[in-house]
């Protein structure tokens, strides 16, 4: 046991006492809920510390199981990735808890709120820090009910509750494809300890290509899942129905994370397999496109934001695709901090409720300047990481041609979209307060003066210096720890950083350029019909109600009826029919057996009787008044006792069958 | 004293069910009807815990045994004696009643005191059905376990009652005599009706086959597997709480015990012959069980067609013959009487407010009940096997076990847990969110002290075994790789 532990098990510990005693602690939830959180940030420092002066550290906890050839152990093992997730997750949930404090005042259901968000971070620092698959996904599925329950947190509306069903079905569906990976890696590598795996996966054990290519598909079937792949992205939308800090938490710290991360962390083992290496950059490209380009024609900002991050998390699994697992890490970390930001700043006026509708003006010039800056940053990054020198020999080694292209053409596309939304998403929250219902109307965009301009401009290069800077030390930290690609640390800043960037202030521009162009100019039909099936989001939401849910009840609701009682149940009851005349016929006999059992009844009340009376003598002989009258109370129950009642025949059968047993003893001898 | 003690615990165990039955029967008033039923039930499992706190783990065979000769001409002894695998549903036999007794408190108000009486001898004649080692004792006490059960359908239960009740009876009659002809065709083979010993014994190739499916049928339909379970949700549903409980909760299981511990030891060579065949009946159990939960509105039913859906896990489990899986499927044995015995417990809750099980009667029940939410989401999720549920452990071990053998097996199971989470997700989503539909619904209150603790044991358990299993693993181990053994053996010579 060591302290390391206490991370996850203090949010649980402050989770439990919640749940406990709720209603004690009504409106207080926070005051347990932060300091947990907190300390649990404090400690992942230390381990951050620890990790990186000490190397990996392997606690064991407890023998979970052990079956056959099954042997799990609960432990934790921390290595320089768990570490550095581990400080975005207690880190960002920290400040969201600190945040929730203040923007869950006065909710009805305040303690639940805070017991389940704290359990789905302690869920999240386990999944992050579990030394067994089967641990991890444990709680990958713990964090799904929290967010399953946090989602439907309103439960008072309907759309809310009905997310929160959608939401962990479609998550149900894509963990068993994870279950599944799991259960195939016990019997290809006969264990689930992950640094085993590890061990065994770097030492170029032979394991077959098909076999391993099968495992790693499986994995990241629960990856898409968790991190909103095409075509499991639909929730993430939905999951918006929850209160906005749970959304940072969400989009931040927890749950989309794990996706990402589990790839990164199995990464030794997915390297092995080319064609599944092929398929997760396919599958993250598209959904990186594609989300970029559906989150372009929302109109509802909560849905522009999380189509942008699941563009996000596309790249993201593009990059472990394509080999560069450090790079997706790091993204990982900046958008995950880039986020949290974001939505604790326009939580408010997201909320779209009694609050204050967007920040004042004045307000804005200094606060919305640098969220401009990271947003043209956020934009950019990706490419940014991945041209800056240290993976440009990425594509042409990686053995797939068209990976080159690939990755130019989904890099760039999303940056340009990615910058667009921002810039869009920005202007609508800050800049108009949300449309239609500022004060006075829909207010019109203000253009930017030159001082603003001047000023995001510094502030974006200074942090794209700053980044290049962490980059450099990043790299170097944790390219021992996962596998793919090797880091050329030689290779120094490449002039290719300027393409992306460049890209990203193309959007920019193009997105302020058309920032209140009317719909009256005539558009080709061809755009517009892309433009609707982006605006219905590739009518994804759809096509899983019509092929899948209503096929499903539908089906279940005609076999119940047609099958199980249609068929099934009815030749039963034809046999119960045919019973019943059969002992129609015998009734004549039951009704004498009847009359035996009957009389047999009232032979032993006679019984009863005189035994209550025995033992009424003897207590009376005794005296003793209080005892007696308990006594009496029996005795004059087994009086009470009326022929032909159930207990009463009930009594005779207890009795019958002693007596028979002993008879039968006794015989035996 | 001790030594008397110690020498017929399990004697103990037994006997104090039957004599509950007949304290209560003695007592008078509403409160101490309940309270000495409640006391009797405590007393059992804490023998029970005293059964298991004295277990020895490394011991294969049968401990605390006990013979006394019966009815010697016929080779009838009383004869009992647990192992690893007997004592894990003993365990469950005895952990449900007190919450009966506890789920019943007020609603049952006609013949209390038959009521009660009932539950003690289902209880009796269960713990003798789960530790017997004479087949003729196995099967008069199996047999014992109907009565008390029908008597509860029919007397208090729901609005089809009278016929539910026949349905059972009549469905549990075929498969008593089935298992009847089986247990005397081995016998006559075997000359004797010592389980072990009928173990040990070789009996001709032509009669295996037949006696194999007498005993398998007279199991599966107490599981039941499929085509044999529609007794299961009329019986289910009609039931009052306590009767619900008891049936799902540790009934049933007498079909997956009697398999572990008649036909796998005295048929191994059948049972592999058979198993292709079982392995994929268990599956489309699973998955057919959960589609019919899927299109039920009914809450009682739900919860009985997916312990159609959840057998089917157990079967999946014993077929696959190695430790994996049957210990998954004793497992799974055991937190299904869990949190299937929570559902109705927790359902009952609801009926005695409402007295509706129909989901559309009901809705945004957070608002009034947030208690009784929680708790029903809980075992909503623990119920499909959400991981670090119990559930979920038993479910994995089954499904590791089923890999070795194909995964064709494991793929089309999963699709069972998923059809899990949509019925039971769905079932929330219609009961405990949203606006409540009725006015009954708007006005009720939330569960009490009582209520809170006739199902916090559960949770407790649920918990429990759902984050540190290992001793209930360790308990069963031994006795399971006897069995595994005994089929391996008859794998390789065949």
């Amino acid at each position: 046991m060591s302290v390391y532990a206490l991370i996850p098990l203090l949010p649980f510990a402050a989770a439990l006492a919640l749940a406990l005693f709720g209603t004690r602690l009504e409106g207080k939830g926070h005051r347990l809920v932060i300091p947990a959180i907190a300390a649990s940030f404090l400690l992942s420092i230390g381990a951050f510390l620890d990790v990186s002066a000490n190397g990996a550290i392997e606690i064991h906890l407890y023998r979970l199981l052990e079956s056959g050839r099954l042997e799990i152990d609960a432990g934790l093992f921390l290595d320089r990735l768990t570490v550095v997730v581990l400080l975005l997750v207690t880190g960002v949930s920290t400040i969201v808890q600190v945040y929730a404090a203040r923007y869950m005042v006065g909710d009805a259901r305040h303690s639940r709120f805070f017991a389940l968000t704290a359990l789905f971070t302690g869920a999240m620092t386990v999944l992050v820090m579990s030394s067994n698959l089967l641990l991890t996904f444990m709680f990958w599925e713990v964090m799904g009910l929290c967010s399953y329950l946090l989602i439907s947190h309103y439960a008072e509306r309907p759309a809310a509750a009905q997310a929160a069903t959608k939401v962990f079905l479609v998550n149900a569906v894509a963990d068993l494809g994870l279950f599944l990976g799991i259960i195939l890696i016990f019997t290809t590598f006969e264990t689930l300890s992950i640094p085993e795996i590890l061990a065994q996966a770097r030492s170029g054990t032979e394991i077959p290509t098909s076999t391993v290519t099968l495992l790693t598909l499986c994995i990241f079937v629960g990856a898409m899942g968790k991190s909103a792949q095409v075509p499991t992205h639909a929730w993430l939308p939905l999951a918006m129905e929850a209160p906005t800090p749970v959304s940072a938490l969400i989009h931040a710290a927890t749950m989309v994370n794990a996706g990402p991360f589990l790839l990164v962390r199995l990464s030794p083992v997915i390297v092995l397999s080319g064609p599944a290496m092929a398929v997760i950059a396919c599958v993250g490209a598209v959904t990186a496109l594609f989300a970029a380009l559906v989150s372009l024609t929302q109109t509802d900002v909560k849905r522009t934001l999380a189509y942008s991050t699941i563009s996000q998390l596309g790249f993201m699994t593009f990059l472990c695709g394509v080999g560069a697992f450090v790079a997706a890490i790091f993204h990982l970390l900046a958008h995950g901090f880039f986020k949290a930001f974001f939505f604790l700043s326009t939580g408010n006026a997201l909320a779209g409720t009694h609050r204050r509708l967007g920040l004042a003006e004045e307000e804005t010039d200094g606060s919305a300047s640098g969220l401009f800056a990271w947003a043209l940053v956020l934009s950019a990054l990706p490419p940014l990481v991945v041209f800056s020198g240290a993976y440009q020999g990425l594509w042409l080694s990686q053995g797939f041609g068209a990976a080159s292209a690939a990755l130019w053409v989904v890099g760039l596309g999303t940056v340009f979209a990615t910058a667009m939304v921002l810039f869009r998403a920005f202007t609508t929250v800050f800049r108009h307060g949300v449309s239609g219902v500022g004060p006075g109307g829909r207010v019109a965009p203000a253009p930017f003066s030159p001082r603003h301009l001047v000023g995001i401009a510094v502030m974006a290069g200074f942090a794209i210096a700053l980044l290049l800077v962490v980059w450099r030390w990043f790299a170097d930290f944790l390219s021992t720890a996962v596998g793919g690609m090797p880091v050329q640390q030689s290779v120094g800043p490449s002039s290719w950083v300027l393409v992306p960037l460049a890209v990203a202030g193309l959007g920019w521009v193009v997105a302020y350029a058309r920032r209140d162009r009317g719909s009256s100019r005539p558009v080709p039909a061809w755009q517009k019909r892309l433009y609707v099936f982006f605006l219905n989001r590739g009518y994804f939401e759809e096509m899983y109600e019509v092929f899948i849910a209503r096929p499903t009840l539908a089906a279940a609701r005609w076999m119940w009826q047609r099958i199980d009682r249609g068929i099934i149940d009815r030749l039963v009851e034809s046999t119960g029919a045919l019973s019943l005349g059969v002992a129609r016929g015998l009734g004549a006999i039951d009704i004498a057996v009847d009359h035996q059992v009957t009389s047999v009844g009232t032979g032993s009340v006679g019984i009863a009787r005189w035994l209550g009376r025995i033992i009424d003598t003897a207590a009376i002989s005794r005296t003793v008044d209080s005892l007696g009258r308990s006594v009496d109370a029996s005795g004059y129950a087994a009086r009470r006792i009326e022929p032909r009642t159930l207990q009463h025949s009930l009594l005779v059968v207890v009795l019958t069958l002693i007596a028979a047993l002993g008879f039968f003893y006794w015989i035996a001898r | 004293m001790s030594s008397l003690f110690s020498d017929h615990l399990l004697s103990l165990m037994i006997a104090v069910p039957f004599l509950g039955m007949v304290a209560v029967a003695f007592v008078r008033g509403r409160f101490w009807v309940l309270s000495t039923t409640l006391a009797t039930t405590v007393v059992n499992l804490v023998l029970a815990l005293v059964v298991w706190m004295k277990f020895d783990l490394s011991e294969q065979g049968m401990q605390f045994v006990e013979r006394v000769e019966w009815m010697p001409t016929f080779g009838i002894q009383y004869a009992v004696g647990v192992d690893g695998i007997s004592l894990l549903l003993v365990l469950l036999t005895t952990i449900l009643p007190p919450l009966c007794v506890l789920g019943s408190w007020d609603s049952i108000t006609t013949r209390l005191k038959a009521f009660m009486m009932l539950i003690l001898l289902v209880e009796g004649a269960m713990l003798v059905v789960f530790t017997a080692l004479d087949a003729f004792l196995f099967f008069m006490l199996w047999e014992v376990t109907m009565i008390p059960m029908y008597f509860m359908i029919v007397l208090w239960g729901g609005p089809e009652r009278v016929a539910a009740g026949m349905k059972y009876v009549i469905y549990s009659l075929t498969g008593s005599l089935l298992l009847l002809v089986g247990i005397l065709g081995l016998s006559l083979q075997a000359g004797t009706f010592d389980i072990l010993a009928l173990a040990e014994h070789d009996y001709s190739p032509d009669s295996q086959f037949w006696i194999f499916l007498a005993l398998f049928l007279g199991f599966a339909i107490k599981l039941p597997m499929l085509p044999f379970h529609t007794w299961l949700p009329d019986a289910h549903s009609e039931a009052p709480t306590a009767g619900s409980v008891l049936l799902a909760g540790v009934l049933l299981k007498m079909g997956g015990y009697g398999l572990i511990r008649l036909g796998l030891p005295i048929f191994p060579e059948v049972a592999i012959q058979f198993a292709p065949v079982l392995l994929w009946l268990s599956v489309a159990a699973i998955l057919y069980g959960g589609y019919m939960a899927l299109a039920q509105s009914d809450l009682k039913r739900l919860v009985a067609y997916s312990s159609v859906s959840h057998m089917g896990f157990v079967t999946l489990g014993i077929f696959s013959f190695n430790n994996e899986g049957l210990e998954g499927a004793i497992l799974q044995m055991m937190t299904h009487g869990l949190t299937t015995g929570a559902m109705f417990l927790i359902v009952g809750q609801l009926y005695d407010r409402t007295h509706s099980r129909e989901m559309a009667d009901y809705g945004g029940l957070y608002q009034r009940m947030p208690r009784f939410v929680g708790i029903l989401s809980l075992f909503a999720v623990a119920s499909f096997g959400l991981p670090a549920t119990s559930n979920f452990i038993g479910e994995f071990l089954i499904l590791v076990g089923v890999s070795y053998r194909s995964f064709v097996f494991v793929v089309l199971a999963m699709g069972g847990i998923v059809l899990g989470a949509a019925y039971m997700l769905w079932m929330l989503q219609r009961v405990a969110l949203g606006k409540a539909r009725t006015e009954a619904a708007r006005n009720l209150t939330d569960i009490g002290l009582r209520e809170v603790l006739t199902l916090a044991p559960l949770v407790v358990a649920v918990l429990g075994i759902g984050l540190y299993p290992s001793p209930l693993l360790e308990a069963m181990d031994a006795s399971v790789s006897y069995v595994v053994e005994r089929v391996a053996s008859a794998q390789i010579a065949p």
